[in-house]
């Protein structure tokens, strides 16, 4: 025995415009959430790096005196490890500011330690500072916290302007869904009256549109899914063949969590699209008999 | 007591106490309208065009509220109804409306089964009886066929089929003989008559055609200018 007809007739024009319409939207909606999650792991990432090291600058450039600093340095409870930096490594910090041709041999160059403390113990710099200064050693630490700290406020910003994009574009998709579902009412209104004087309740006839856009939410988001999917993957590509680097992103990877956005994408349209279609179809015909 | 209602209201297949019918207009389309209609009458209802037999029969089917008076159907008061009550109430009520209404997209078949589907009824339990059905209208051959490969007259079957699968308590038809040849009408009618006189339905009809009200000997109610003003020829009680 064949199944019988939906009740709906088959989708027209309309609703080849509106799958377009909700396509594009989940295609943005997924970039936006996988760009959040790639400027979160960026943070992380960045700031992890940082989070712990730091330099000692040494002033005077008595060596015996370096050793003496890199002693009470390593004692400290917290240090992982210090070092000296060598003569060539200090050329090569300010190689950006001096040039490459290399500095002159007479030159006076400042002693540097370069630290790396266990990030847990709290304000280590100053702890440090204090020690050699009882030594009798002037030192400067620098810890990098203002630049991780910018790096962490610019990052939070790009989290929140993706967070935010992938609200818009959510509240945007079921505010397009929900005038869609009111228009196909509207043009199916002969059929929804017909329905409706044939015994049908309000939740019957709101599940048979809610059908209709659960499927064309899960269809259209899982098109825009794949789309961003290949788009990220055509960035990836184009960064790993521009060094490993992805411009502004370059914690932007595909892994667990990014698949699980892309797999996730669909059924929250859907799940937003059959709500949509519920609340609009139950509004509508509460004005009826 | 409230059962005690009930009972005396099931006295009423259909009550309607001083009712008005206002569209957008500021004209009323039916005014101080009182009818009663007992269980298992059957009563004609007609009127010149215009008159508002249409209105009157959309107040009956539940696709209009009054804008005026109230409406009982079947021992129930239809403002007291919530609305999965109305819907209920509608599945007690069988119509075959002037224009058919039925579903291009769907068959013959699925257009006379659409009742008993919207009640979630599994189509193995009442495929034999929607068949057996449009086989007794005479479209046995032509029932995967879709309306519009249907002639006029073969919709208004398929109509008058879907009014009928839920063995109706109400049966309200609006000139449901319209499109048929006469002989047809007299089949139709005297289907009515049977569903009328086996199942105990109430039936009412709207129609123009004098002949086959002669034919059917029953009440007539008549429609003027928005007034229930008389019931010619059979005297009655229904007024």
């Amino acid at each position: 025995m064949s199944r019988p007809a939906p009740l709906l007739p088959e989708g027209d024009a309309r609703e080849a415009a509106l799958f377009f319409v909700v396509c594009a939207l989940c295609f943005l909606a997924a970039l936006a959430a996988l760009s959040a999650r790639a400027s979160y792991s960026a943070a992380r990432g960045w700031t992890a790096e940082v989070e712990g090291q730091m330099t000692i600058r040494l002033q005077g450039e008595d060596r015996r005196g370096a050793a003496e600093a890199l002693d009470i340095v390593q004692a400290t409870e917290g240090v992982e490890s210090a070092r000296i930096l060598s003569r060539d490594e200090v050329e090569s910090l300010l190689e950006p500011s001096f040039g490459a041709g290399g500095l002159p041999a007479g030159l006076p160059m400042p002693l540097i330690l370069d630290v790396y403390a266990d990030p847990e113990y709290r304000d280590m710099d100053e702890t440090l500072e204090n020690r050699l200064a009882d030594s009798g050693i002037g030192a400067l630490v620098d810890t990098h916290s203002d630049w991780a700290g910018d790096v962490r406020r610019a990052l939070g910003v790009v989290r929140l302007v993706a967070l935010s994009t992938v609200l818009l574009l959510g509240a945007t998709a079921v505010a397009v869904i929900a005038f869609a579902t009111h228009a196909a009412l509207l043009a199916r209104r002969d059929i929804v009256e017909v329905l409706h004087l044939s015994g049908a309740t309000d939740r019957f006839i709101s599940r048979l549109f809610e059908r209709r856009f659960w499927l064309l939410g899960l269809q259209a988001g899982g098109v825009g899914a794949l789309f961003a999917l290949g788009t990220t993957a055509l960035v990836l590509s184009l960064a790993s063949a521009r060094g490993g680097r992805s411009g502004l992103l370059p914690q932007l990877s595909l892994d667990a969590l990014d698949f699980l956005i892309l797999v996730t994408t669909p059924i929250i349209a859907a799940i937003a699209a059959r709500l949509a279609a519920r609340m609009t179809v139950l509004r509508s015909l509460k004005g009826s008999l | 007591m409230r059962q005690g209602k009930r009972e005396a209201m099931s006295d009423e297949a259909v009550r309607l106490d001083n009712v008005a019918l206002r569209y957008d207009s500021a004209e009323d389309v039916l005014s101080g309208v009182d009818l009663i209609l007992k269980p298992g009458s059957f009563t004609f209802l007609t009127g010149p065009s215009g008159a508002g037999k249409t209105s009157l029969l959309k107040l009956l089917y539940l696709a209009l509220p009054p804008s005026r008076g109230d409406v009982s159907l079947l021992g129930r008061r239809v403002s007291a109804l919530k609305r999965d009550q109305i819907s209920a109430l509608r599945r007690r009520i069988g119509v075959v409306f002037q224009e058919f209404r039925l579903l291009d997209h769907l068959t013959a078949y699925e257009n006379a089964a659409l009742p008993l589907r919207v009640q979630g009824l599994r189509a193995s339990d009442y495929r034999a009886d929607v068949e057996e059905l449009l086989r007794w209208v005479g479209l046995g051959p032509r029932i995967d066929a879709n309306p519009p490969q249907l002639s006029g007259g073969e919709q208004q079957r398929v109509a008058i089929a879907r009014a009928l699968v839920n063995k109706p308590d109400l049966l309200i038809a609006d000139e449901p003989t319209g499109n048929v040849d006469p002989e047809m009408g007299s089949r139709l009618l005297r289907l009515f008559g049977e569903l009328n006189r086996r199942l105990g339905t109430t039936v009412l009809i709207a129609t123009h055609d004098l002949t086959l009200i002669r034919e059917m000997n029953a009440p007539v109610l008549r429609l003027q200018h928005g007034l229930l003003v008389r019931d010619i020829e059979f005297g009655g009680e229904a007024v």
